[in-house]
């Protein structure tokens, strides 16, 4: 029992991160489709510092390249007022395949000193919870909010929305970002080409099942966790088919989905805001 | 018209059998850099270029079994003679493109299905992951051996079967606890899996994945492991025991040297099926190139006995004595050799028989003392 907790917890930690992360930009309207890119990127680029200077190092490498790719989006999805849902797929692609092309010398080595992972997961348990006053009691989480439910209002009252929007990216970013050098310094110390596998769409569908909180957010991370070990710890035990067990997950969290009734979303999100229009 | 056709079809052929440079393309179906499958198949290809001064190759990465025949167009319109296609998903997009392409020389890795201009071809482990059981039987305290597998197919149930007769060769109330995870290469769900295996009691562990990811696992918590179709001793030294390796360039050297002499041609490939082992050295056992056994274990396994007709042996012994064996031309020893029961108890291989190739490449049934779920299990 105590070890599926304890698994729950470190499992579920890069994908808090990862929802965190695009919680943030989403509550200021954006729509981040790129976390998987993001995160394999971030995951390369602290790794590679991680292994030839300091793990530590390689967090902060990790975070900053999550931010910059925030930023990068940015361009796109509050600039340039493209298409977020084709930006952010976009960046997922770019991230994939950059981080196979760069990462093919980091193949098959490993970290010799990684980090713990307990200290990320305490780590991530408290921007969950930062992330949540931040939102809830502060001045820039009222700003944030509002670009994302109402940007022309925002607008009126003197707040910059693609300011407050290239904020949210890249501090979602550098979220992102932890969430990625959390899988290649900690989770799994080496770096293998797409070893994201997946988990930054699972983290894009958690935010909704956290309807947009951060507090619920560690909730369904958790639970993700918690039923992804489950399902080897009991497979095997109970007459349930591997393959009926690794779709569980999936499946309840459409089951969740459909009985949390409609989690409201920011009222804003996916539209580019254009002061002229 | 036809004849005209198979007249400059024919001219063709010859002027490439005399031309200097015999062009290989190979389509692989993951990244170059997964550390597992196609890696190893381009560390073949490498070699294989490195080996034979007339071959030029080509390759394609992340080939999707649906966009197989695409490729194949492409590199049959680049001149390409030779095509190997290394994944069992790609049989059928072969043997349409082997029509389509009928002076193509085609060459299917774990196919079952063969053309005129249709070979296919393995590098086996089965026999390499007797020789493990045989060591994870010896070091395993707690009696569970925990085996992390991809996909519930044939190839994957003669491994585990094969690893765990090993197992149960040295101690025959060992259990090996197998947990499918369904997928070749998830990190995230052979992290998961070993834990489970773990906090269920299992100090052991093999798998069938393609990254370090068990054997890391594992080693985190003490644990003994084996490493999985690469050199993985690096990412844990002090805890994988051995494991298996292969070596595709064996295979890929001697089929290109057959296709320049003129041994293999368009027409007569039909039969040519390689199931290469330990004695083509197209596998090898071991933690690391030439190293079967971690010397870190060896007085381990020294300490550690088993019967073997009647008499008290070292593990490490019999292991070393019968790896001498598998890789001599003739081995006298296989590890399917019955009477062997499944774990229901019916007959699969009646006493003093050897399994067939047919036999061992449709397996399904489960050995005595492999312990979960087994999708496909005869009744």
């Amino acid at each position: 029992m105590e070890e599926a907790l304890l698994r729950a917890v470190l499992f579920g930690t890069p994908l808090l991160l990862a929802c965190l992360g695009a919680l943030l930009s989403e509550r200021g309207g954006v729509v981040n489709l790129g976390v998987e890119g993001m995160m394999a990127l971030s995951a390369l680029v602290a790794f590679a510092v991680g292994l030839k200077v300091h793990p530590a190092l390689g967090v902060l490498a990790g975070m900053g390249v999550g931010s910059l790719l925030g930023l990068f989006l940015g361009v796109f999805a509050v600039s340039l007022r493209a298409n977020q849902f084709v930006a952010g797929l976009a960046l997922a692609a770019l991230g994939l395949g950059a981080s196979g092309l760069l990462g093919k010398r980091y193949e098959g080595t490993p970290l010799p000193n990684p980090l713990p992972e307990g200290m990320l997961a305490v780590l991530a348990l408290i921007l969950a919870l930062g992330l949540h006053l931040l939102l809830s009691r502060t001045r820039f989480g009222l700003y944030l909010r509002s670009v994302g439910e109402n940007p022309k209002a925002a607008d009126l009252f003197g707040v910059s929305v693609d300011g407050v929007r290239y904020l949210a990216l890249a501090l979602g970013g550098g979220m992102i970002g932890l969430a990625g050098a959390y899988l290649s310094l900690a989770y799994r110390p080496s770096w293998t080409d797409g070893m994201t596998a997946g988990l930054g769409w699972v983290a894009i569908a958690l935010v909704i099942l956290a309807a947009w909180q951060p507090l619920r957010a560690i909730l369904g991370a958790y639970l993700f966790g918690l039923l992804f070990f489950l399902q080897f710890r009991l497979q095997g035990s109970v007459p349930i088919p591997s393959e009926a067990f690794a779709a569980m997950p999936y499946l309840l969290v459409i089951l969740v989905l459909a009985l949390s009734g409609r989690a409201r979303a920011p009222k804003a999100l996916g539209q580019p805001f254009d002061r002229g229009r | 018209m036809r004849r005209i056709l198979g007249l400059l079809l024919l001219a063709l052929g010859l002027a490439w059998a005399q031309g200097d440079k015999l062009k290989a393309c190979f389509i692989y179906v993951g990244p170059i850099g997964d550390a597992g499958w196609t890696y190893a198949h381009d560390v073949g290809r490498k070699k294989a270029e490195a080996a034979l001064p007339w071959l030029e190759t080509r390759y394609v990465e992340s080939v999707p079994e649906a966009q197989a025949l695409p490729v194949i167009d492409r590199f049959v319109k680049e001149g390409c003679q030779v095509i190997f296609a290394t994944s069992f998903g790609y049989m059928e997009a072969v043997l349409e493109g082997a029509k389509k392409y009928p002076n193509v020389i085609f060459a299917h890795a774990t196919g079952i299905k063969r053309a005129p201009n249709v070979a296919t071809y393995m590098a086996d482990f089965y026999q390499v992951y007797y020789l493990n059981g045989l060591a994870a039987g010896a070091l395993s305290k707690t009696g569970k051996v925990g085996y992390v597998a991809a996909f519930p197919i044939p190839e994957v149930k003669r491994h585990i079967n094969a690893f765990t007769l090993g197992v149960r060769a040295v101690n025959p109330k060992t259990q090996v606890l197998v947990r499918w995870i369904n997928a070749w290469y998830d990190p995230a769900k052979a992290r998961e899996a070993t834990e489970a295996l773990l906090a269920q009691g299992a100090d052991v562990f093999a798998f069938t994945e393609d990254t370090p990811t068990v054997i890391q696992t594992a080693a985190k918590k003490g644990a003994y492991a084996f490493g999985h179709y690469t050199p993985m001793l690096k990412f844990a030294p002090d805890h994988v025991v051995s494991g298996q390796i292969v070596h595709w360039d064996v295979i890929y050297i001697d089929f290109l040297k057959k296709v320049k002499e003129g041994v293999y041609t368009p027409k007569n490939l039909e039969n040519v099926d390689y199931f290469w082992l330990l004695q083509h050295k197209a596998v090898e056992m071991g933690a690391d190139y030439g190293v079967p056994i971690n010397p870190k274990h060896v007085p381990l396994l020294k300490k550690a006995q088993m019967t073997v007709g009647g008499k008290k042996v070292s593990v490490y012994d019999r292991i070393m004595a019968l790896l001498k064996d598998m890789q001599s031309p003739k081995p006298a020893f296989d590890p399917f050799t019955g009477p062997i029961q499944d774990r229901k108890g019916g007959v699969r291989i009646p006493a003093g028989k050897k399994a067939t190739l047919e036999e061992l490449l449709t397996m399904e049934w489960a050995a005595p003392g492999v312990v979960g779920d087994w999708p496909g299990e005869p009744k």
